[in-house]
């Protein structure tokens, strides 16, 4: 008898691991995603959504500018705009996801899915805010207020999406609810397997440049093919310093994996601006 | 001290028990208790559940009329979706449809004008009202007193009332002024054609942009232009930013090329200078007095001097131009909000005729769109809008799906007008900072509403709203003989191309533009130059109605009720303010502020950057209070030819 039990490995049909790409070079700035996603996801309306600390979104849309560097000078500068949604952390083996905020909380409001999509139950939630502290990324939004929709409003709220109570902590789960709308309609066809379901998230739909693709991470068929971004110059994931040694140094990266979880997000960003590159993953190039 | 006797203790002690319990009970504490309690413990709202369809229609917020997909739960719309084509705004159809602050009936002024007080009417009584107004002014010989503003983005409802005033023998119509009059105005004067400035950004394959940000909801039409800018990446074609301000337009461009503020003109004289040196010319006329001003006075190092572009610089933009198959120069500086004076249109377009662009593929030509014909009458209107606020008047002006009071630098003028003047109508779904001046406020439909979606209380399309007044006036009924929108929207619209014409180079005015330029960058008084920027979605204010516009803004363009303003870390040394000083900017009309400074290198030297469209005074409880209205203090030079302000640039100081 040993005292440890390895866990065993889930046994899955899914074939599919959802994941996104964002091509910085094509993204004006406009807003579509934001607005589709807070459309999609019934964002609460406030009095003053213009107030950073009680606004609550999924998709971030953030400035970035290199301006503070300290050897940049008017004219060399360049201003981006970083949609950021949850990256849906995978940990560092795709195949036994640990994300940072699934092994923290108690009542295991959030998890992590067979897909690859970090689920989020708001009626489970205790309220904690563990799952908050422990992301990298600050996607993860807590409900100060009770959410509201003044009036005719409500009219408009999508009813796949349910509304979250005061004190629970929400955030964007890659429109997962409408995979299941498209599973349902498949299924009512009598297509029953699960990998010939093909999803648009909301944000992704709404891209008027079509900056964003979405797709499988492991189809070779798909945009957002992982082998393919793993060797794309232009390829960088936020925050993610660690990227950088696993062409340089494959035996660090195998050390420092080990000892560490890294987040390993499913989100890409693309951009051919070498200052992008190093202010999204952390790892400046000397 | 007196000792206490117990009786007395066990009293006080009994007395603050009772005060603490009547107290709380009339601080309203246990009632919010009890509120919370039922919020925690019961259910949230639950969307109405219902049988799930799509509806098929177009945007109609702009000439490309995308198509787009509704999707409905019941008979309530959820969500609009896109399929990558367009822009961001049919996103935020759903957020209009259902804003609570809709009207929901045609209203009539209750209170003083400007007071924002209305009673609810019939439509009939409403059309009865001013249709008579319209009869009164007929009979009375003062025709020529109705007056009418459409928005830069009305389409059909501009026609219809445009059709309408000038069949009740009225000259004044006036467009809000952005890209499509602008440059009609302008090409007017160069080509002798009234007809706006078309770029085919579709083949050209090196566009030099002066100021115009391009991909940021400029030119009335950001489907075409995201289209064109997803092309351009594809097939590699260059493109190339001039502009003050760090914008998005210049961070995807192939090349920013960073300038003073206000130098645009100079710059395009300096660039003109260097295709004569490489031989260029053009079959204009006036092109042999026009180079001589070029040739003699804008030498590369001194554009080099006023634009702070370098020479080598300049001359590399002139050769790449010159030496590129389809090189296109583009002018109308902004966003969503445009302003260039017609002498820069005309140095711009120069730049076109020079190297043979004008009137062919790839290259520049005239663009108008069908309509509903025109009436032709004998008296002559004024030059544009800004002249015509300050110079004019009415006894009857229509606002449609127009802000002129927030928009307009001449908005407070208006005001104060439409205070004193006749009657004034205003068509709208939400009640904007002009319609609390209005007499009347007609409820008009949001984009999605009359197809594919029903309209929403009493509200009309306002082409119908418009049909309806005409129909009841006395003369006009065979001047609009359509019945609805739906008969009116086959006919508009039409996209029709004509070459350039012949090019004609107005000296004269560019004596008198470049005399008072040098006069304007010599005010010592007022040493920095205010320029306007864009947040997103925000745009030229329209925007801030919606909460989940509000939602993108980010904490350095505002927090609280506060503006902030963007300046360069030397201008700001120089004027001895740091991260987050509060300041108030005053030019030659006006102070406004506080405003804070956020300090970043994006923004050139002497210049402050202000975001527009904020500093509503009356546009629902969702844009109150948020920031100020630049164009109270903007520049109010009116152009000779547009009759818009050119209020691009501006000369303030701060403090």
């Amino acid at each position: 008898m040993s005292g440890h039990v390895a866990p065993k490995k889930k046994v899955s049909d899914m074939k599919r691991l959802w994941g996104m790409a964002i091509d910085l070079d094509k993204c004006t700035g406009c807003g579509a995603c934001q607005v589709a996603c807070s459309q999609e996801n019934n964002m609460p309306i406030f009095d003053d959504d213009s107030d950073l600390p009680k606004r609550v979104v999924f998709l971030d849309l953030m400035k970035v500018t290199n301006d503070n560097d300290r050897d940049a000078k008017f004219g060399d500068v360049k201003v981006a705009y970083l949609p950021k949604m949850c990256m849906q952390c995978a940990g560092n083996d795709p195949d036994d996801p640990q994300p940072p905020c699934v092994s923290v909380c108690p009542v295991v409001a959030t998890d992590v899915g067979d897909d690859g999509v970090v689920s989020q139950i708001w009626s489970r939630c205790i309220g904690c805010r563990y799952c908050q502290a422990s992301c990298p990324y600050e996607a993860r939004v807590f409900n100060w207020w009770k959410p509201r929709y003044e009036g005719s409003f409500k009219e408009g709220l999508n009813p796949d999406v349910s509304i979250a109570s005061r004190g629970t902590v929400v955030k964007c789960t890659f429109c997962s609810h409408i995979w299941k709308r498209e599973r349902d309609r498949l299924i009512a066809k009598g297509v029953t397997d699960i990998n010939a379901v093909q999803y648009t998230p909301a944000c992704v739909a709404a891209c008027p440049t079509g900056a964003m693709v979405f797709g499988d991470l492991k189809d070779p068929q798909s945009p957002v093919y992982e082998e393919k971004l793993k060797r794309d110059p232009r390829a960088v994931r936020l925050v993610h310093s660690i990227d950088a040694l696993r062409d340089t140094n494959p035996a660090e990266y195998e050390r420092r994996t080990k000892i560490k979880n890294y987040p390993n997000p499913k989100v890409w960003y693309l951009t051919s601006d070498q200052w992008l590159r190093e202010k999204l993953s952390g790892f400046k190039k000397s | 001290m007196e000792k206490l006797e117990r009786r007395e203790v066990i009293l006080m002690a009994g007395g603050a028990v009772a005060g603490a319990a009547v107290g709380t009970v009339f601080s309203g504490a246990p009632f919010l208790g009890l509120q919370w309690l039922v919020e925690w413990t019961q259910d949230q709202h639950v969307p109405a559940p219902g049988e799930e369809s799509y509806l098929q229609g177009k945007c109609l917020l702009c000439p490309s009329a995308c198509p787009i997909s509704v999707r409905m739960i019941g008979n309530r719309a959820v969500k609009v979706e896109t399929a990558n084509n367009g822009c961001y705004r049919p996103q935020l159809a759903i957020q209009m449809l259902y804003h609570p602050e809709r009207l929901k009936s045609p209203l009539k002024r209750a209170g003083k004008k400007g007071s924002g007080k209305f009673a609810p009417v019939s439509w009939e009584e409403a059309i009865k009202d001013i249709a008579a107004k319209i009869d009164e002014l007929r009979s009375g010989g003062k025709a020529a007193e109705i007056a009418a503003i459409n928005g830069a983005g009305a389409f059909a409802s501009a026609e219809v009332l445009k059709r309408l005033v000038k069949s009740a023998g009225s000259p004044n119509v006036y467009s809000e002024p952005c890209y499509s009059s602008l440059s009609a105005a302008a090409s007017g004067l160069t080509q002798g054609q009234s007809a706006s400035i078309y770029y085919d950004f579709e083949n050209a394959d090196f566009i030099l942009s002066f100021g115009a940000r391009l991909v940021e909801g400029w030119g009335g039409d950001p489907g075409r232009m995201n289209r064109a800018f997803v092309d351009w990446k594809r097939r590699g074609a260059r493109y190339v930013q001039i502009d003050t301000v760090c914008t998005r337009s210049a961070s995807v461009a192939d090349r920013w090329v960073p300038l003073n503020a206000g130098t645009e003109t100079v710059l395009a004289l300096g660039i003109a200078n260097q295709l004569i040196a490489m031989g260029r010319r053009s079959a204009g006329a006036n092109f042999a007095q026009w180079s001589q001003i070029v040739i003699n006075d804008y030498t590369p190092e001194r554009v080099a001097e006023i634009t702070g572009v370098g020479v080598d610089a300049i001359k590399e933009i002139a050769a790449e131009f010159a030496r590129a198959r389809n090189p296109i120069a583009v002018a109308g500086r902004g966003a969503s909000a445009v302003s260039s004076s017609s002498v820069e249109f005309a140095a711009i377009q120069a730049l076109n005729s020079m190297v043979g662009s004008l009137g062919r593929r790839g290259g520049v030509m005239l663009a108008d769109y069908s309509g509903l014909g025109d009436v032709a009458l004998n008296a002559q209107a004024a030059k544009g809008l800004d002249d015509f606020i300050k110079n004019g008047s009415a006894g009857l002006l229509f606002i449609n799906d127009a802000n002129p009071v927030h928009r307009s630098v001449y908005g407070k003028t208006l005001a104060d007008k439409m205070k004193k003047d006749g009657m004034v109508v205003a068509l709208m779904p939400l009640l904007n900072d002009s319609a609390a001046y209005a007499d009347y406020v007609l409820p008009t439909i949001s984009s999605i509403e009359g197809e594919p979606i029903e309209a929403r209380f009493k509200s009309m399309h306002p082409v119908d709203a418009l049909l309806s007044i005409a129909g009841a006036v006395k003369g006009l009924e065979n001047a609009l003989p359509w019945k609805s929108f739906k008969d009116v929207y086959p006919l508009i619209g039409r996209l029709n191309l004509r070459g350039a014409g012949n090019f004609a180079f107005p000296v004269g005015l560019l004596k008198d533009y470049l005399a008072g330029f040098a006069k304007k960058i010599g005010d010592k008084k007022y040493p920095l130059a205010l320029v306007p920027v864009e947040a997103p979605m925000v745009g030229d204010g329209d925007g801030m109605a919606l909460p989940y516009v509000l939602k993108g803004l980010d904490g350095l363009t505002l927090t609280g009720s506060k503006l902030w303003v963007m300046m360069n870390p030397d201008t700001a040394k120089q004027e001895g303010v740091s991260e987050g000083s509060r300041i108030d900017i005053e030019s030659s009309r006006g102070e406004i502020g506080s405003v804070k400074v956020h300090i970043t290198k994006t923004v050139a030297p002497g210049a402050v950057a202000i975001p527009l469209g904020f500093g509503h005074e009356f546009y629902t409880k969702y844009a109150g209070d948020k920031g100020v209205n630049a164009k109270e203090i903007m520049s109010d030079d009116i152009d000779p030819i547009s009759g818009a302000a050119d209020w691009w640039f501006t000369r303030v100081k701060i403090s």
